[in-house]
């Protein structure tokens, strides 16, 4: 089972400045669908991979859908010189993210988050309609079909903070 | 806002075409949640969806046999 506490909590704890995005962000807004992994864009100073890499090393990333075998470690050179990366964990899957389709790399992400409390810790969540814009440029058919679900959120969330609107 | 790109003011004929579809009582009942509330309820739908898929696996060997 996916361990979302323990990811995020890894994280934390050696200060990974990241942002949650993806299917994760969308549950955390309201979604009802199922996702299986948990996406987060984080910032690509030296000194921030080098956190990264600390945190995930207790979970044993490894490339997912790869191989087994193969000659990956994440470590700092790696995540250096990728950008994107989709693991599977000790913790379930996680997407490390340099950058997001329609929305950019951290600093811009950052710019369009919130504030969101998750197992007695604060952390950083994409926004609601910025969470809409990233869905639409990744543009895949199950990417659509959240989009719709998003957008009715908007205006479930928007009638009832507005419920004379 | 740092978006590249603008935001969905304009209507989407795919993604209109999927709203129908969707269950907006679900929506209504996990926007009374918090977002905490939310996460650990996608966690237990997890625990849910893997335990069928071993239970399918497991009814697939069997009627193999």
């Amino acid at each position: 089972m996916n361990d979302f506490e323990r990811i995020l909590a890894g994280l934390r704890s050696t200060e990974v400045s990241f942002v949650i995005v993806g299917g994760v962000a969308a549950t955390v807004h309201g979604s009802a669908r199922l996702t299986s992994d948990v996406d987060v864009v984080y910032e690509r100073s030296l000194a921030n991979i080098e956190r990264l890499v600390a945190a995930m090393a207790p979970l044993n990333p490894y490339l997912r859908g790869a191989p087994a075998g193969l000659p990956f470690h994440f470590d700092v050179e790696t995540v250096r010189r990728g950008l994107n990366f989709t693991l599977t964990t000790d913790a379930g899957p996680v997407d490390v993210l340099g950058e997001i389709a329609g929305v950019g790399d951290y600093d811009a992400v950052l710019s369009v988050s919130e504030d969101v409390s998750l197992f007695g810790a604060i952390y950083r969540c994409i926004n609601l309609d910025a969470l809409i814009v990233a869905k639409r440029a990744a543009g895949r058919p199950k990417d659509l079909e959240a989009v719709a679900e998003l957008e009715l959120i908007r205006d479930e969330s928007s009638s009832r903070s507005n419920p004379d609107a | 806002m740092a978006v590249k790109e603008p935001m969905s003011g304009t209507p989407d004929p795919v993604v209109d075409a999927y709203k129908p579809g969707i269950d907006r009582t679900l929506i209504r009942e996990n926007l009374k949640r918090s977002p905490e509330e939310r996460v650990r309820a996608l966690q237990q739908l997890q625990a849910f969806a893997e335990e069928l898929r071993r239970a399918g696996k497991a009814l697939r060997e069997a009627n193999e046999r």
